[in-house]
């Protein structure tokens, strides 16, 4: 298995126990593991008991598990205060009213908490040599699909601006007469410098997730589920993304076949039309079901974890293809 | 003065001015000219970079708010020469000295 391991889906399918339980199994197979919550609700710390912040930390009684939980709303709110800070170094108080509401604005766009989300992946990913795989549970299937296709996206968009700083600033060093400066130079432009590396992190992202990320989407067996679970699955394809399996949770327990009464037919019931979707779910997607977990009467934590752990059948031993 | 030093000086004169005609006529306009048009690339930059300046949300907004600390002259000066312009037109005409 690849280093790093996305599971995705629809909201309320079960990521967190997939992801957790996945994680630990690799753990408890003597893999350093880390575990990321990219989810603003945060079940992680329901399902280990446990309070986590933005900066990994051990597990309890997990050996070999950190695990860390992003909130986007500081991520927005640092770069804010970042930003302002170089803001305060380098222009004059005359003009910083003009354009810090310029950035305020920005920041309460739309695509903020995305972008800053999508920078602490980069982080993430990039800083994580002390571990050998590294789990994301992420937030809903909307959420994350277009997280996944910033880098594609925004890097064509960084390169038109990069192409278009470096014309006006050649023609600026063009019209500069004689030995007179030009307004603005090339080297040690700072603009280009910022956008270069913007450029830089994209790719990164982009390499990293086609080349060293596998993802796994959580299915339930409904209708709705199943439908969004189908377009997810051309999304990250049409990306470059490799779907490597759908993990099915919520199934339905069967009754045992000597009881007869309303609770048993309904079940046996709902267990055929869910064995119908499952089907269905075998037939039209290529990625193979890796896990099919049975609804737990109790939340999925503790020792629970480890009975899901040994039911999804994803391979845990290092590999990089 | 000898008639050799008269010459001298008034060679120097005509060149003085023969290159200052060359300049104001050609160079100068010329060099107006390739400022203009950078100042033109640089407004289609800033408007790619800023499009919520103007109430057009845009995606990368956010990555773009850390470029302005260091635009500082940019923006001004764009949002200058966005109020001045009445038409892309005007501005065109500009660049021809009537």
């Amino acid at each position: 298995m690849r280093k790093f391991v996305f599971f995705g889906g629809k909201g309320g399918v079960g990521k967190t126990t997939m992801s957790s339980a996945y994680a630990v199994k690799c753990a408890r197979a003597g893999v350093s593991t880390l575990l990321v919550s990219t989810d603003p609700a945060h079940s992680t710390r329901d399902v280990f008991d446990q309070s986590f912040t933005d900066t990994p930390q051990p597990v309890e009684d997990e050996p070999n598990l950190d695990a860390m939980e992003i909130d986007p709303e500081t991520e927005v709110r640092e770069h804010l205060m970042e930003t302002k800070r170089a803001l305060g170094e380098q222009v004059s108080p005359a003009m910083v009213n003009e354009i810090d509401r310029q950035i305020e604005m920005a920041h309460q766009t739309p695509g903020a908490h995305e972008s800053a989300l999508f920078d602490r992946f980069i982080d993430v990913m990039r800083n994580s040599a002390e571990y050998d795989r590294v789990v994301f549970d992420t937030s809903p299937t909307g959420g994350t699909l277009r997280l996944l296709s910033l880098p594609e996206y925004l890097d064509g968009w960084i390169q038109r601006l990069l192409h278009k700083r470096k014309q006006s600033v050649k023609l600026f060093e063009r019209a500069a007469i004689g030995n007179n400066e030009p307004r603005r130079m090339m080297e040690g432009d700072p603009i280009i410098a910022r956008l270069e590396q913007r450029r830089d992190d994209f790719n990164f992202a982009k390499e990293t997730l086609q080349d060293e990320a596998a993802f796994f989407l959580v299915v339930n067996p409904d209708e709705l589920s199943i439908r969004e679970t189908k377009r997810a699955v051309e999304q990250l394809d049409s990306y470059g993304l490799d779907v490597r399996g759908l993990a099915v949770n919520r199934l339905t327990p069967e009754p045992d076949p000597d009881e007869q009464g309303r609770g048993a037919t309904f079940l046996r019931d709902r267990v055929n039309t869910e064995q119908e979707r499952l089907r269905e779910l075998r037939d039209d997607l290529t990625p193979p079901l890796v896990a099919a977990i049975e609804t737990r009467v109790a939340e999925v934590k503790g020792d629970f974890l480890g009975e899901v752990a040994d039911e999804i059948e994803v391979g845990v031993e290092l590999s990089t293809n | 003065m000898t008639l050799a030093a008269r010459i001298e000086s008034y060679r120097t004169l005509v060149e003085e001015w023969l290159r200052g005609l060359y300049h104001g006529m050609i160079t100068h306009p010329a060099y107006e000219k390739i400022e203009k048009q950078a100042e033109d690339h640089e407004d289609a930059f800033m408007l790619a970079c800023f499009p919520d300046a103007f109430g057009i949300p845009s995606p990368i907004s956010y990555y773009t708010a850390e470029l302005l600390p260091y635009l500082e002259d940019e923006f001004e000066a764009w949002e200058r020469r966005m109020w001045d312009r009445g038409s892309l037109l005007e501005r065109k005409g500009h660049q021809f000295h009537f």
